[in-house]
């Protein structure tokens, strides 16, 4: 971390449709955070917290309601392709395309020329561990490295920020664990700044320099705890005590936050409170 | 073959359903011979052994390849058409949403009511059948092209933008490579239709084509050769429909749904 | 983000562009039969057409034709519908049967059958026979090879879980398997009662005496545009009126 800053939100709040439309969401309320360079972030809560949304903010895919986003010094208004690079939860490769060509595809549309491509085609694929599977179709690939592939194609353009929307949401706890553990070697080697949406208190303890932790929507940033511990963890991370501590103290912070969720859906599908 | 075997070789299914059929061509031919006035019915061994005088028949030969060529063109013209319409109707939402509802009340209507009226503007030539054909045609891949361009998932354009294609990139490598599984299944049912539309128009009347040779055939209670005429078409039937079939496979190998 | 009032505005535009769509080709087909010199023979004039519409309606001269091809469509969706509701169940008893007959009559279903139509006039001649064998035909093969579906494919677990408390084969037919099958051999049902009538409606077009197909022949040889135009808006009518009362039928039969 170079404590320059690398993303600067100020007072975003969003909201989806007009105020007395059926589809009237506050998703997002009065948000401000500073990002330094090469840190990463996650960002942990409840459902429909919000959090997804600020990622779209971040990167662009969205213009908020109020406030604004500065990313390396620059508003942003519209996709940043050579800032931003995107990870989402799954079913964001191209299916007619093989892994090699899906990541060939991400570089064609940043702008990459093309005597570059594919050297650093071939270097993000062999980052993440699929050098040999660069002529598959995603439908022949497990879950896990489907996210893999996903993660090169990022990877190969080569920009300052990634964004992870809960990258590893779809894949079984072990699979997570794997991909956890190599992500966290990787990013020892870059300096990149990740923003990195997820559910899972253990997943956020283990990665993240920093966590910020949502409230119930409209979400705003209640509390954010630092995890003072360098990369690459090492997967015995995940049994010392301070991992222990950070992770409860994650849960206290959310439990009430997910109850509060759950009675307000609840609430709104029978018409009366109740579980 | 000991009963054993043949037993064991009766387990899989691809014999059996060969077996199925022999059984039903030997009813026929024993119905045929024994039970049926031959003039009503042939029976397949005779059928069979006809094909060749039925093609030295004057004119068969040659009205197989008239309607084999209308079937070409109206094909060729169904795709091309289908085409045009659904990539202008299924790229543009406004004109999805004003004329698909147009579309599917058209496909609706039994076209064969109108079959008379198709004989009259277009003649009792090749162009009606032609033009009957391709009206049968194009509707499938119209429709299904607008349902591949609709069905995208959001992911795959979000992701695009969010990576900097331009809207031209986007058509060209996102939607266009994920409409080609529903272009060649429209493709396929394009190829039924037009059998359809074609044969329907040549058994209503026909000069020169195969339907002239069915009247003629019924007329003069020739079932042998009318049989024979019959099957010839059915396995040209056939073999059109394994063709754009097997071409939906290779192309849609990626498509999960 | 589109709201509320832009989505409905929208589909005001569209219902627009339809409205205005249908109206500028009944004014082209009304110019084009009067001003611009189209020869009667090929457009009659749209006036004439409502008129001898109306005269057909009002005289009830369509009572004899529409009574053959209705008797028609009637004995071959019987034939069709028994045949192939049986035939499917039993096929759909094993797995083995299921391998063997289905992809034979999904084959058969590809071919155009319309193409077995002098057959079946040579052998039952040129009267409703004729039609209502080969719309039979036809019907069978989408019904059976729904059937098929509806019963072969029931998911395992429900089956199992039937079992487990104890039902009968009776019971199990009649609470598990028939509403489980229920939805799919419906639409194979609908299918089947729609592409008999498109069949015996085109039979009736090619080769009978009788029928509403046949009528629109015989005006479209005596050259009687009018009055085959006034047919063709009847039968199109007719064919739309009892396709929309299977299809709500199949969708009240599949809501229960």
């Amino acid at each position: 971390m170079t404590g320059e800053i690398a993303i600067r939100i100020r007072g975003v709040s969003h909201q989806f449709g007009e105020e007395g439309e059926a589809r009237h969401v506050r998703a997002l309320r009065d948000t401000s955070l500073d990002i330094a360079r090469g840190e990463l972030i996650c960002l942990i809560g409840p459902s429909g917290c919000g959090k997804s949304t600020l990622l779209n903010v971040i990167g662009g895919l969205i213009a908020p309601t109020t406030g604004a986003v500065d990313v390396f010094g620059r508003r942003v208004a519209a996709p940043v392709p050579r800032d931003i690079a995107f990870v989402f939860q799954e079913n964001a490769l191209f299916p007619w395309n093989t892994v090699f060509e899906n990541v060939n595809l991400g570089m064609i549309f940043q702008g990459v020329p093309r005597a570059e491509r594919e050297a650093r085609a071939q270097r993000a694929l062999e980052a993440v561990g699929l050098k040999d599977f660069a002529q598959h179709y995603p439908a022949q690939l497990s879950g896990g490295m489907r996210q893999r592939a996903a993660l090169a194609r990022a990877l190969s353009l080569e920009t300052g920020i990634l964004l992870m929307d809960e990258p590893f949401g779809a894949l079984d706890e072990q699979t997570r664990m794997i991909l956890g553990e190599d992500l966290s070697v990787l990013l020892a080697r870059a300096d990149k700044t990740i923003v990195f949406v997820t559910h899972s208190l253990g997943e956020a303890t283990f990665l993240a320099d920093r966590v910020a932790v949502f409230s119930a929507r409209p979400g705003t940033i209640k509390k954010i705890i630092a995890v003072d511990e360098p990369h690459p963890r090492r997967p015995d991370f995940v049994t010392s005590a301070k991992f222990t501590a950070i992770r409860n103290e994650l849960y206290a912070l959310l439990h009430d936050e997910i109850r509060k969720t759950v009675a307000e859906s609840s609430m709104n599908a029978a018409g009366r409170p109740g579980p | 073959m000991t009963s054993a075997r043949a037993w064991r070789a009766l387990q899989r299914p691809w014999i059996a359903r060969i077996g199925v059929v022999v059984l039903l061509l030997c009813l026929w031919e024993i119905a045929a011979r024994w039970w049926v006035d031959p003039m009503f019915l042939s029976p397949p061994s005779h059928v069979f052994a006809s094909l060749p005088a039925l093609f030295e028949t004057r004119g068969v030969p040659a009205a197989l390849r008239v309607t084999f060529w209308e079937l070409a063109v109206a094909f060729a013209l169904s795709v091309v058409i289908g085409l045009v319409i659904g990539l202008a109707v299924g790229l543009q939402p406004f004109a999805r949403k004003s004329f698909m509802p147009i579309i599917l009340l058209l496909y609706g209507t039994p076209q064969v009511t109108i079959l008379p009226l198709f004989i009259l503007y277009f003649g009792i030539g090749s162009a009606s059948k032609i033009a009957f054909g391709v009206s049968h045609g194009f509707f499938p891949i119209a429709m299904l092209i607008v349902a591949g361009v609709q069905n995208i998932k959001p992911i795959l354009l979000t992701s695009a933008r969010a990576m900097g294609a331009t809207r031209w990139q986007i058509l060209r490598h996102v939607i266009f490579p994920h409409m080609i599984p529903s272009f060649f299944a429209g493709m396929r049912l394009a190829m039924t239709g037009v059998l359809l539309g074609v044969l329907l128009a040549e058994l209503y009347v026909s000069t020169a084509g195969i339907g002239h040779f069915t009247t003629l055939f019924t007329q003069n209670f020739d079932p042998t050769r009318l049989l024979g005429l019959i099957s010839v078409l059915a396995a040209m039937a056939i073999v059109l429909n394994e063709i754009v079939r097997r071409a939906e496979l290779h192309f849609s190998r990626w498509h999960t749904d | 983000m589109r709201s509320r009032s832009d989505e409905r505005e929208g589909r005001l535009a569209s219902r627009a562009v339809q409205a205005a769509f249908l109206i500028a080709l009944i004014v082209l087909w009304y110019l084009a039969a009067t001003r611009w010199g189209v020869s009667p023979l090929l457009l009659p004039n749209p006036t004439a057409v409502l008129r001898d519409f109306w005269q057909i309606l009002r005289t009830g001269e369509f009572l004899g034709d529409l009574r053959v091809t209705l008797t028609e469509l009637a004995a071959a969706f019987a034939i069709a519908a028994s045949c192939g509701v049986v035939a499917g169940y039993l096929i759909s008893r094993s797995q083995y049967r299921i391998r063997v007959f289905e992809p034979l009559f999904a084959g058969i279903y590809s071919i155009p059958i319309i193409l077995f139509l002098p057959l079946y006039v040579l052998f039952f001649g040129l009267g409703p026979a004729s039609k209502i064998a080969l719309g039979a035909t036809i019907g069978f093969f989408p019904i059976a090879l729904n059937t098929i579906a509806g019963f072969g494919y029931v998911d395992k677990t429900l089956v199992i879980a039937a079992r487990s408390m104890g039902a009968s084969d009776v019971q199990l037919f009649r609470y598990v398997l028939l509403p489980a099958a229920l939805p799919v051999m419906l639409t194979g049902v609908r299918m089947g009662f729609t592409v008999a009538l498109l069949s015996i409606i085109g039979s009736e077009t090619i080769a009978s005496l009788a029928g509403l197909g046949h009528r629109i022949v015989y005006l479209a040889e005596g050259m009687e545009m009018a009055p085959m135009f006034a047919y063709i808006v009847f039968v199109v009518a007719i064919a739309g009126l009892l396709n929309m009362l299977v299809s709500t039928l199949e969708a009240r039969g599949r809501r229960r």
